[in-house]
């Protein structure tokens, strides 16, 4: 087990810093960075200036080692726009799309495993084709779309809740439905299908030989089986909502990562830019490494091999 | 006899409907079994005998059709009843052990788990009770170190301990019947033997009713009272061991004992008795012996009609056209049919 | 006497497997529902002329934001009403279906091309160029696609092409993945094997044996890739960095009638609608397509 999280984590570690190269070449090579900061009006002479200002006059190479070495050091880098240092600013911003993240997973995991475990147990009745009919009509309606309507429905024709903002717990409820509910299709369908092989399993088939409750065999011994690739979904899908964020937070003025990247991009703030495609990478390897190490946690086979 | 039997199953059918028709994986099974005593159902696979045992406990899968004039435990019908109601029975009044305890015991949750939450479900004890009964059981079953066994899991055991431990899961309530469906397919035949031992001495301890199901006649011979060959959803023998033993007289029966190797008669190097040819369906009900395709002794009347049970002189029944007191069989019969495959 | 049991199953005429599956899909029913209404969207894009008297970018400021026939102020001369700057919405939603329907084939195309070649690679030479494409895999899908896109328009520009391009270069990812395994499973095959013994080049391998054989799986991945694309370039056009005006499509409708939602919501649901639709019918037919060639795929 041991030897297996080691090396999962050295090609996490290989792979976040492969994103970085990829990350720093997408900011520094698709155009002239200090161009784009300096801006529409700038003269040649500010345009210099930012170039030496931020060492973009280096060899491409140079620029990139020195970022990195700043960056494992502490040192983010440096927001043009707001001249604060570019850790401070994420600081500011993560927790907010962290929460964001964290809610609508849940809400995606609230919604979608009950409603493949009742599909499971009955399949093909008119819940389970609700169930499959909600899991199409999720993946068919995109997020800002959806965004809106919620808006529309729950701010203004029912005024129950917030829609702008993010200073109570209330304006995070509309967004984590928005952004979560992307994931509810491909959650429940695993679980539904997990459920459904597990339930013709030999241990379940055990369970209810010996006369145990509906609840312990369906959850105890069914779920706990069922749930273990969901688990690992959960992580990844995690991970791209962090990513994209962005359209959610710009929608309901969510001042979280996405939003501040949305800024940042229109200001073409490059030092700020280029954190964030990193961080958020390294969020997903991360995730997606948990992901594995719980998989093989919580499956007993797999922990003794 | 005069007390009523512990099961009386009669008129048992199981059918299962599919888009091409309908199949009858049991056609009609009648049998009833005593306290105190152990019946072996034997039959090659497919011959419905799974499906029997899965029917008189409830729980046949969701597409099976089962119809029967009686099934019921110490008196009390087990048709028709509810879920609930089966819950109730299952573990606590009849329990089941299954084939592969590597598959039939959660690899989630040790041992001692698993046991505390099957006896917490039928009665009204506190953790540290069942865990004291846990403990008793297991060591009733003769496995050692039973306390460190309570905290292991499944895939920590033997094959053979695993098995003792469901059946120390099947005793935990103190049923009257347990039904054992090939409990020892899945072990080394050393441990078959003890496995085997172990229900003998248990049923002699606790005058429990036990149904050993399997495919092998030669491993319940040491064990069963009484015997029902199963052949093509139907019983086509059933009566007193040492009888069916000492002169098997349904032609099916003849060819499970010719293929068992006997210490001391077989001889090295000889080759074992077959029946060849595989279990053929036929649809729909019986218009003929549904042993015929593979019998060495068909002849016209095989083909006359279906054949029902009929009592033979010492009191068992046989589903056979053939003259019951063992005459009429000509002793090359089963040569010629294996020959000439 | 022993009667011999009989083995021997009839023979039937076989169809071929590609005239098999095309049959099953002819009889499955989301497949007409899909592609109906893709259809129906399809035609309403090339006969827009036809559908609609009015140029769908010319404004008359005097006719702004007049409702659809449905309200009381609404008249047929404008079915759907028209927007902020006086443009016939219904001629809007036609022709902009045009656009998002390009990109999304477009895209498809290229992802499409790099995510089969990928992944047909990795699949039929395995080991170490299998090792290598995996992780170039891993990596793209360590890269927010949403956010990566977005910089990379904002940097370079925002040119229809450029646009198209960035998408397609994102999107392989599951193309790959599908034609992998696809591919793994084809190449152990015995004809494959018959192929490679009578030496057969690797290219005609590929070209003649692999590829008809992933068809399947390859419908079914496009399709979920289409939508995806579409959906993409629908989110990037609301964040404003999709396409530019004049250009439009369904998503910059949408961006453009963001702050009319609380007063006129038919400007947002109109187009909305039809976003959904379009991704619906797309994911009905790959549906429909993955059911006949994988039915142990299905969830």
């Amino acid at each position: 087990m041991l030897r297996f999280i080691a090396q999962r984590l050295l090609v996490t570690a290989l792979v976040i810093a492969v994103t970085s190269v990829v990350a720093f070449s997408l900011v520094h090579l698709t155009g002239d960075p200090a161009v784009a900061m300096a801006g529409e009006n700038a003269s040649p002479e500010d345009v210099e200036a930012i170039r030496k200002l931020y060492g973009f006059d280096r060899p491409i190479w140079e620029q990139y080692l020195t970022w990195v070495a700043r960056f494992i050091a502490g040192d983010f880098g440096r927001s043009h726009y707001l001249k604060l240092g570019v850790g401070e600013v994420l600081a500011e911003h993560i927790p907010v799309t962290a929460m964001l993240g964290v809610l609508a997973l849940g809400f995606a995991l609230a919604l979608s495993i009950p409603l493949g475990v009742v599909a499971a147990l009955r399949p093909n009745t008119m819940i389970d084709r609700l169930a499959l009919w909600i899991a199409v009509a999720g993946q068919a309606l995109p997020s800002f779309l959806f965004a809106l309507g919620l808006i529309y429905v729950f701010g203004v024709l029912l005024r129950w809740l917030p829609v702008s903002g993010d200073t109570t717990w209330r304006h995070f409820i509309l967004p984590s439905v928005a952004l979560g509910y992307y994931a509810t299709p491909a959650i429940m369908r695993l679980t539904r299908s997990g459920m459904m092989e597990t339930l013709q399993s030999d241990h379940v088939r055990t369970a209810r030989a010996f006369g145990l409750s509906r609840w312990r065999v369906v959850v105890r011994h069914g779920l706990r089986h069922a749930i273990i690739p969901v688990v690992s979904l959960a992580a990844v899908q995690l991970g791209f909502m962090l990513g994209g964020s962005i359209v959610i937070e710009t929608v309901f003025s969510l001042k979280g990562l996405g939003y501040l990247a949305w800024q940042s991009i229109q200001r073409a703030d490059i030092e700020v830019i280029q954190a964030i495609l990193l961080v958020i990478a390294a969020a997903y390897a991360v995730l997606t490494l948990v992901a594995d190490i719980l998989n093989a946690a919580l499956d007993p086979r797999i922990r003794i091999g | 006899m005069t007390a009523p039997p512990l099961l009386e199953v009669r008129g048992l059918r199981v059918e299962i409907p599919l888009p091409g028709g309908t199949t009858r994986p049991v056609r009609r099974v009648d049998f009833s079994v005593a306290a105190g005593e152990t019946l072996a159902i034997v039959g090659e696979s497919g011959c419905g005998k799974s499906l029997t045992s899965l029917a008189i406990m409830g729980l046949l899968p969701r597409a099976a059709r089962l119809t029967a004039e009686a099934i019921a435990l110490g008196g009390r019908s087990l048709l028709g009843l509810s879920e609930a109601a089966w819950r109730r029975l299952r573990g606590e009044r009849i329990a089941m052990i299954f084939q592969d305890p590597m598959t039939a015991l959660d690899p989630c949750y040790r041992i001692g788990d698993q046991m505390t939450e099957v006896l917490r479900q039928h009665r009204p004890v506190s953790a540290e009770a069942a865990r004291r009964r846990a403990l008793e059981l297991l060591g009733r079953v003769g496995i050692s170190s039973p306390e460190q066994r309570l905290t292991q899991f499944p895939h920590q055991l033997s094959g053979g301990l695993r098995q003792r431990v469901m059946i120390a899961m099947a005793l935990l309530c103190e049923p009257e019947l347990i039904i054992a469906d090939e409990p020892t397919t899945a072990l080394d035949v050393t441990i078959q033997a003890q496995i085997l031992h172990l229900l003998a001495e248990i049923q002699r301890d606790t005058g429990i009713g036990l149904i050993l199901i399997s495919h092998d006649l030669g491993v319940v011979a040491g064990v069963a009272h009484r015997i029902a060959v199963m052949y093509g959803g139907e019983i086509v023998e059933i009566g007193e061991r040492d009888a069916i033993l000492g002169k098997p007289l349904h032609p099916y029966t003849e060819g499970l004992m010719r293929s068992i190797p006997v210490p001391g008669e077989t001889r090295r190097g000889e080759t074992l008795g077959f029946i060849p040819g595989t279990v053929s369906r036929q649809a729909g009900e019986l218009t003929r012996c549904g042993f015929i395709d593979r019998c060495p002794y068909a002849n016209a009347r095989s083909a006359a009609g279906a054949v029902p049970l009929s009592p033979a002189p010492d009191g068992r029944l046989v589903r056979c056209v053939l003259p019951l007191d063992g005459s009429g069989r000509d002793a090359g019969a089963w040569t010629r049919l294996v020959e000439g495959v | 006497m022993a009667a011999m049991v009989s083995t021997a199953a009839p023979s039937v005429a076989a169809l071929s497997p590609g005239r098999v599956a095309l049959r099953r899909t002819l009889r499955h029913g989301s497949f007409w529902a899909g592609g109906g209404i893709l259809l129906v969207i399809l035609l309403a894009a090339i006969l827009a002329p036809l559908l609609t008297p009015h140029d769908p970018t010319w404004q008359d400021l005097g006719k702004r934001l007049v409702p659809p026939v449905w309200d009381t102020r609404g008249s047929w001369e404008h079915p759907l009403g028209t927007d902020q700057l006086g443009r016939d919405y219904l001629a809007r939603l036609i022709y902009g279906g045009r656009i998002s329907l390009l990109i999304g084939f477009v895209t498809v195309l290229i992802s499409g091309a790099i995510g089969t070649a990928l992944g047909v690679a990795a699949g039929y030479w395995g080991g170490r160029v299998d090792l290598l494409i995996n992780f170039i895999l891993t990596i793209r899908l360590t890269l927010p696609v949403v956010l990566v896109a977005l910089v990379v328009v904002a940097l370079v520009g925002n040119s229809l092409t450029i646009l198209m391009l960035v998408i397609g270069l994102l999107l392989w990812d599951r193309f790959t993945i599908v034609t992998r395994s696809a591919t793994q499973q084809m190449a152990s095959r015995e004809f494959i094997v018959a192929a490679q013994a009578i030496g057969s080049s690797t290219g005609r391998i590929l070209l003649k044996e692999i590829l008809p054989n992933i068809t399947g799986p390859l419908i079914v991945v496009a399709s979920v890739e289409l939508a995806h694309a579409i959906l993409l370039e629908a989110a990037l056009s609301f964040l404003g960095l999709g396409v530019q005006p004049p250009l439009f499509t369904w998503g910059l409708m949408i961006a453009e009638a963001k702050n009319q939602l609380f007063f006129r919501p038919w400007l947002i649901a109109i187009p909305g609608a039809a976003l959904v639709a379009l991704i619906f019918a797309i994911n009905l037919l790959g549906d429909a397509v993955r059911d006949v060639t994988a039915p142990e795929g299905r969830a």
